[in-house]
Order: C-alpha cells, then structure tokens, then sequence
C-alpha cells in the first residue's frame, strides 16, 4: 500500500519530483566527477608536471663535490667517478619501480668547436631495455615478506620521455655514431643550420657529425651538443660509463609518516619502516634507487617535487570544496522543494493522521520519496559525472580519465544522504502537523 | 446498566483567546446510540467531535471511550485510540484525489493494520459503490463520495463513528440515501454521534444534545413530527 501510495502522489508531482531528482544528480555528478578524477588524475596529473623535468638525479656517490654552472660541470674532485650503464635496468627492479615513469642517462665531456670549449653530453634518446619481469620479494624487519609482481617486460625510456617538450627543428638522430643534435643557442653562434657538418676537436684529434636538428629545451642543453650516449662513451673514452641519471618518479605528497622517516628511516621502528618503505613519497624511493644501485647516491630535485605534490593536494581541495558546496546546495534545495510539498500536502496529512496515521507512517512517504530521488539522481549524476570526468580529463588536464566503477557506490551513497538530509526537516515538519488545524483550513 | 460508550465529565474545552468552546460538559453516550449533536454555528459542536475522535484533548475534565480515560494520554496513544475505536465522517468528504475510491478505503486499512483489498471492496459493496472502485473521487458525485467515506469511517470495525454534518454539502437525493446508510448502521448496532444542522436529520436520531456557547442546554428525545419544531428544550434527560 505504501508503494501504491507513493506511486499515485508521485505521479501528481512529476515536475517537482524530476526538479530534486535533478538537484542530487548534480550533486552526484560533483562526487562522481571528484572521486574519478582523484582517483585516476593524482597519478596523471603527476605525470604531466613529469613534463617539467625529472624529479630524482642519481650521481657517482664520489661526485660529490661536483657543481653544475651553466651547465658545465665543474669537479672539485680530480677524477671524476662514473656508474655503469649495464646496471641503469636496476632502476626497474626497485619496490616502486612502477612509479619510475622514466629515466635517462648523460655522460659529458667537453670538446672543443672553433676552439672553444663546449659541452658534448651523450644520452638516451628512446630506448628499449628488457626487464626481467615477474615476481620480486622484499623481506622486512618485521618478518614480512612483501611480493610485488610486474607484467612489464620492456621499458622504453629516454630522454624523449624525461623531457616530452624538446623542440626540434629538422630530425632525431638516425645514425647514432654519426649524427649530432645542436642546442638552439650553441647553432646561432655557430652559425649552423640541420644538415650541416660539426667539426669538433675531441681529446687533440679532428672528429665532425653530421647535424640532424637544432633542439629547443629552455636548459643548458640549449649550449650543448647532444649525440647517442655509445657516440658519447666512444669519443670521451669511456666505454660502458655514465655521470648522471635523470629519473622521473610518480611521488606522494610527505605526510607526517614520511616526515618522520625523512632523517633516519632505518631508526623507524620495524613496521613503521615497513610502511614507509612500501609508501611512494620521494624519500623510499630515493632509498631504493641507492639500495639498487649501491654505487650511486639519488638525491630529490625537490622543487619539482614538492610544487607537484603541493599542487595535486590544492587541486583536491578545491574539488572537495565544490563538492561540498554543491551537495549543501542541492541538500537545501531538496529541503525546500520538499517543503513546499508537505505545505501543499497538509490537508491530505492531516487526514491521514485523522485516519489513525502515527507520525512515523507519514514521516515514511517523505523519506521514501526522497530516497527514490536520491537513487535515481545517484544514477544519473554518476552516469553523468563519468561522462565529464572524461570531459574534464581531455579538456582540462589534457590527459584521459577512466571513471571507474569504485566510485559507484560512493556516490550513490553521498546522494542518498543528501537527498535524505534534505528530506528530515520536512518529513518530521509533516510527522508533527496537527490534523484538527489541518482540516479545519479546509472547511 | 453497562459503561457507556462515551463519558464526558466536566469537559471543557479553551482555545487561546481565550475562547471557550466547551464550557463543563457532562454527557454519557450508550453502547448502540444515535447522538445528534445540534446548536448554533460556533456553539462547539466540531470541538466536541474533535475530542472524541482523539484528535484534540480537553483543557479540563474527563473523557472515556469505551472504558479508556483518553485525557491523559499521549499523542502516540491517542492515535492508537483513533485507529482503533473511532470512524470519522467529514462533511467535505476528505478523500486523498489522487487515490481511487477503493485505495482511499485500503488507505485507513493500511493505517490501521494491513490493506486488504477484498475486505475494502465489501465495504464499499455495503454502499453500493461497488461499481465505482476504481474511480478518482474527482469523478465521483457527492453522495458517491460520502459513501467512500462512510465505507472508510467503517473499515476497520470502529466503536463509534463520528460524523461531522456528512449531509451538509448533499442534495436531497444523495442525503437520503446517506441517511438510509446511517438508520442501517444504526439498526446493525453502531454507536452514532452526529453533527447537524438540519431538524430532519436530527430527528431520526434517538437523541439529541443542543449545545449553546459550548454549554449543553438540553439532551432529549427528538419528536419524530418533521413538521413541528424538533428540539423543544425543557425535556431534560441529562442521565444522572
Ligand atoms: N483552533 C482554534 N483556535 C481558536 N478558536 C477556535 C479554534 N477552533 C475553534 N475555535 C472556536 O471555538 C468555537 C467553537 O468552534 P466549533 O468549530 O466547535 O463550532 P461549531 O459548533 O462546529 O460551528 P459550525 O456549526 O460553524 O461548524 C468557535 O467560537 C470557534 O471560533
Ligand atoms: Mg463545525
């Protein structure tokens, strides 16, 4: 009978009762398109302000005095210390090795073009390594023995991938041992244009490559002259070395954990090391990347870093806030549609009541009726909000957002309570009306 | 003789105002009794309907329907109260537009208990509405209504039916077959306390209390002679 009742008073209302449904399918949508673009965009997100640059450089633990002006690098050490080549796929192999998006390696030198010296840095331009894949374990203090499994078998990085905003006039590199890029600055000077030979003095002896484009990159590459890192390795001398590793790491903003793990993560207490060390902030990853390389000593470009983390954080709580205020907003819109309801509805409750209706029977097609605009707005306004997180995904940050099915039930749950936290006042107003006074406005 | 259906002792009812619109009341309503209640518009009739529906306390006094001393009670029990013992009649009918004439009975059942829609169609069989069930009220006439709303009052085997001028908006036509519904009912044995205005309706009760500025000013046997004046005062029969 309930369900009949409803049914008939609904179909009265029609207009008013797709009004609300549509006030809590915008506010569903708000949480649908919140939840999915938190969800999947954090992560993107980062990865588009990876376009900024590397946040992680990995250097020769005996490097350390090295300083880098203009980039040209200045070594207070007499000999310069280098990595290998071969171990740079340990990279990969690390516990957050998915997050490492990308790396790329750099040896330099520098050689001499018209009696001047510049620098010459060879690199990875886009490179495909082999992983070994499978599952790597990683066993705790705790006597935890964590598993992490990886389904990739190949990584291509380089420097393509570390810096996507190169700009280049003419081509990439086809002949790695012939063939030279030329910053954009180092070519007006030189007054050389793709196509060109680069004649250059490497260690007192005539070499010169062919040019296959001018890079723009808005760094010190832009002064540089960039070739394959083996043409580097082979015109330097040094056959199978690297002085740097740029990598790019998908980080999570410190939060008090990571701050306390910042100075002495092994003086954490066990499962707090743990916890730590399976946390993607900057810190364990910089742990792993030595512990991957014992040779090398990672350190956090941490401007970038903390820009991007600051950035994804103030991007939430602008989203939550609209949210917020959305679903407020629809809360009292539900609030005074259904008020005005009760009000042109008192007479029909006081007679109800006069038939022997208890408030909670009355209360009951108030809530009901809410609650089938919150199920129906929910299912709307995530339809909805999936559609414009996509929207949102290409039009604003460029990059596509998979709204996900998790976020279903939340939302449907966040539109339910509004539509009902917008329904109590009005259904308890018409529980507590007095059925004498009712009628009798009627007579 | 057996408690009453009805007893009021003392009641008085004081809207603020202050308005009195009942001033220390005393009537006993007898299990099976027709009750007209009569007296000028203002008088306090509806008031004293209101009361003994349970849709109002009194400021002072005592009422017992059957048996249960209402005064006391709370709004939760005297709903139960409602449900349970008393029918109300309107006399602008009061049924939901939107539901049929049948889902306006199941309606008080569903209140009550349980809708049972066979138990709803007798009832309106019983008013001979049995072709009308599923028609909105808007395409009932008057007197059609006033049975839905009879059938409803009836339902769920009330003790008393209360019934507030149920004649007042009905043509002649329709007010009798109504009246005929009520001298059934009567006959079936409902207790029957009715509000009206009308002299004839009245005498077809088997008593009838005049009230005056909420105070009861005679409680007779009506003269059954429709063309002589109906309450002539100075008969009382205030049970004492
Ligand atoms: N809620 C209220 N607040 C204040 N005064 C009220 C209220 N209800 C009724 N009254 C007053 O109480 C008195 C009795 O009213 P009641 O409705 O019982 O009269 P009645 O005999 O039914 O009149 P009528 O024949 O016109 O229906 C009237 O003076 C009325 O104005
Ligand atoms: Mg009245």
């Amino acid at each position: 009978m309930l369900f009949r009742l409803l049914r008939k008073s609904l179909r009265g209302r029609k207009g008013r009762i797709a009004l609300t449904t549509l006030a809590v399918a915008v506010a569903a949508s708000a949480v649908s398109v919140l939840l999915n673009v938190t969800l999947d965009i954090g992560e993107k997100v980062g990865r588009e302000l990876r376009a900024y640059g590397a946040n992680i450089i990995v250097s020769p633990k005996q490097d350390a005095l090295e300083v880098e002006i203009g980039g040209l690098r200045y070594a207070a050490a007499a000999k310069a210390a280098y990595l290998n080549e071969s171990d740079l796929p340990k990279l990969k192999t690390i516990f957050w090795a998915h997050n490492i998006v990308a790396f790329a390696p750099f040896l330099s030198g520098t050689v001499e073009i018209g009696n001047r010296p510049v620098l010459l840095v060879g690199t990875w331009f886009d490179r495909e390594i082999p992983l070994p894949g499978g599952i790597r374990k990683f066993r705790f203090g705790t006597g935890n023995v964590r598993e992490v499994k990886s389904e990739e078998t190949r990584f291509r990085t380089g420097i393509k991938a570390v810096a996507p905003w190169w700009q280049l006039q003419g081509r990439w590199i086809a002949n790695p041992t012939g063939e030279a890029l030329v910053g954009s600055a180092l070519a007006r000077r030189l007054q050389v244009n793709p196509g060109d030979l680069l004649p250059m003095k490497v260690g007192g002896l005539q070499q010169s490559m062919r040019i296959a484009g001018i890079v723009r990159t808005g760094g010190a590459e832009e002064d540089q002259v960039i070739v394959e890192l083996a043409a580097a390795q082979t015109l330097l001398g040094l056959p199978g070395k690297v002085d740097r590793v740029q990598v790019s790491a998908l980080v999570k903003p410190d939060d008090a954990l990571a701050l306390r793990g910042k100075r002495n993560p092994q003086g954490l207490p066990p499962e707090e090391f743990e916890r730590w060390y399976c946390s993607p902030y900057i810190d364990p990853i910089l742990f792993q990347i030595e512990e991957a390389l014992p040779a090398a000593r990672a350190k956090a470009l941490r401007q970038v870093a903390e820009a991007e983390g600051a950035f994804v954080r103030r991007m939430n709580l602008t989203m939550l806030l609209v949210t917020g205020l959305a679903m407020v907003m629809t809360g009292f819109g539900v609030a005074a549609t259904m008020t005005t309801t009760v009000l042109e509805r008192r007479s029909e409750i006081g007679l109800m009541k006069a038939l022997g209706a208890d408030r909670s029977q009355i209360a009951r097609q108030f809530i009901l009726e809410a609650s089938l605009c919150g199920i129906a707005g929910g299912i709307i306004g995530a339809a909805a909000g999936a559609w414009l997180s996509r929207l949102i995904g290409t039009q604003v940050f460029q990059v596509p957002i998979n709204p996900t099915l998790i976020t279903l039930p939340f939302t449907l749950a966040l539109a339910m309570a509004v539509a009902l936290l917008g329904a109590a006042a009005p259904a308890a107003q018409a529980a507590r009306l007095d059925p004498v006074h009712t009628l009798r406005e009627t007579l | 003789m057996e408690s009453p259906t009805v007893r009021m002792e003392d009641v008085s009812k004081t809207y603020p105002g202050p308005v009195v619109a009942l001033d220390r009341l005393n009537i006993e309503i007898a299990e099976g009794e027709w009750v007209a209640i009569m007296g000028p518009s203002g008088s306090g009739k509806s008031t004293l309907l209101n009361l003994l529906g349970c849709l109002d306390r009194p400021t002072s006094g005592r009422i017992e329907i059957d048996g249960v001393h209402v005064t006391p009670l709370g709004e939760k029990q005297l709903t139960t109260l409602r449900r349970e013992k008393v029918g109300l009649i309107f006399q602008q009918f009061h049924l939901v537009p939107y539901l049929s004439a049948l889902e306006n009975v199941m309606l008080a059942q569903y209140f009550h208990s349980m809708a049972d829609e066979t138990e709803a169609c007798r009832a309106l069989e019983e008013v001979g509405l049995e072709d009308r069930l599923d028609h909105l009220p808007s395409q009932l006439s008057g007197g059609e209504q006033q049975r839905v709303c009879i059938a409803r009052a009836l339902i769920n085997s009330p003790k008393i039916l209360l019934a507030d001028e149920p004649t007042g908006n009905l043509d002649e036509g329709n007010e009798q077959i109504v009246l005929d519904i009520f001298q059934r009912l009567h006959t079936e044995g409902h207790t029957i306390i009715m509000v009206t205005h009308d002299s004839n309706v009245g005498t077809l009760a088997d008593r009838i209390v005049l009230l005056e500025h909420g105070r009861l000013v005679t409680s007779q046997v009506p003269t059954r002679d429709p063309f002589t004046a109906p309450v002539q005062p100075g008969v009382p029969l205030t049970p004492s």
